[in-house]
């Protein structure tokens, strides 16, 4: 069976794509599916210091594209959780110095090799965002609970439709106690600008920045929400389609009512 | 936190949330018609103008507003109609 590539992508940068991806390919990958995946953000790549893989680079995808390895010398394995791979992208080309049907070429090859790809897109909607695009089948757009990202989001949403891909979106860093007190846009409020089905929610989580610090996967760090949100979405994207989206809510905690009624 | 806290008590509401939603859709369809503010109030006023001739309207209760429906913007005119101007419409005529 072919895998299925997937593109995550937002416009605006900083709102969660390397950590959706690296999490939602580790929860993949612990699920016992074969995931690799891409960092497409060519000159500034992250991909590999967030999962902690970026003393194991040789060889990076501008090598593979053009025939100056093979996919398996680039392909990084995680030692951690079987089955999972990451392709890291230069850190001395530019965007240009790959094209969108060198990377449908590739996709052919990694959808034989791997259950799952998972094409981890720069921000913005330049050459960068086009190659990310040019070999996924599906889409799975990320944004935050704030106008300029949600706008971004729109636009990005419009130019995949172009190519004929309904994305389906996860609003990061919702700060449930913001939502509540009416100072942060609802999930509803975001699905209802945006018109787009969701597929899932997560809330504002310090874990982030902890799992990045460490280079370890935000799914394997123990009680972090996100980590746990993400696990579900990738449950989501593979296998799972009917898996409630649970909304972030406040602690239900003693101290947590008393700070919940003092608003 | 004490100042919100106060202010919850007092009743006061925040709800920049609110006006996030508002902004950001007419933001997405200024987006998308490429059209700006002043070209949008321009229009009403030339639509109010085209109507008036037929009908007497409620000028303060017009309303111009653009609903989005997956792929399509449609441009929505909600006025109530006071009475018609029968003769000024065959006037013009």
């Amino acid at each position: 069976m072919e895998g299925r590539i997937f593109v995550i992508t937002s416009g605006k940068g900083g709102v969660g794509k390397t950590t959706a991806t690296s999490s939602i390919g580790a929860a993949m990958a612990m699920a016992g599916k074969r995931v690799v995946v891409v960092d497409m953000d060519i000159g500034l790549r992250n991909l590999d210091v967030v999962m902690g893989l970026e003393n194991r680079i040789v060889f990076n995808i501008v090598d593979v594209v053009k025939n100056k390895c093979k996919l398996s010398q680039a392909a990084i394995k995680d030692r951690r959780i079987d089955n999972l791979f990451l392709i890291p992208a230069s850190q001395s080309d530019n965007k240009t110095v790959l094209k969108p049907e060198d990377m449908v070429a590739l996709g052919k090859i990694l959808k034989t090799e791997f259950d799952i790809v998972l094409m981890d897109c720069p921000a913005g909607i330049e050459q960068g965002f086009e190659n990310a695009v040019a070999a996924a089948n599906e889409a799975v757009v990320i944004c935050t609970p704030e106008v300029s990202s949600v706008r971004d989001a729109d636009r990005v949403i419009g130019l995949l439709y172009a190519r004929s891909i309904t994305p389906r979106l996860i609003i990061n860093k919702i700060n449930p106690q913001m939502v509540k007190s009416g100072n942060m846009l609802s999930h509803e409020d975001v699905t209802d600008v945006l018109s787009i089905d969701l597929v899932g929610l997560v809330e504002s989580d310090e874990h982030v920045i902890v799992s990045s610090n460490m280079g370890k996967p935000l799914v394997m760090l123990e009680g972090s929400k996100a980590g746990q949100a993400f696990k579900r979405i990738a449950m989501r994207l593979d296998g799972h389609p009917d898996l409630p989206i649970q909304v972030p809510c406040n602690g239900t905690g003693f101290l947590q009512k008393i700070k919940n009624w003092l608003r | 936190m004490f100042a919100e806290t106060v202010q919850k008590l007092f009743g006061y509401k925040n709800n920049s949330g609110q006006t996030a939603k508002k902004r950001l859709k007419l933001a997405l369809i200024y987006d998308k018609l490429e059209i700006s503010d002043d070209v949008l109030k321009d229009l009403q006023r030339d639509i109010i103008d085209a109507i008036s001739r037929y009908f007497e309207i409620d000028k303060d209760a017009l309303q111009l507003d653009i609903s989005k429906s997956g792929e399509m913007s449609a441009l929505v005119l909600n006025t109530p109609i006071l009475s018609t101007k029968r003769q000024a419409a065959l006037d013009h005529v």
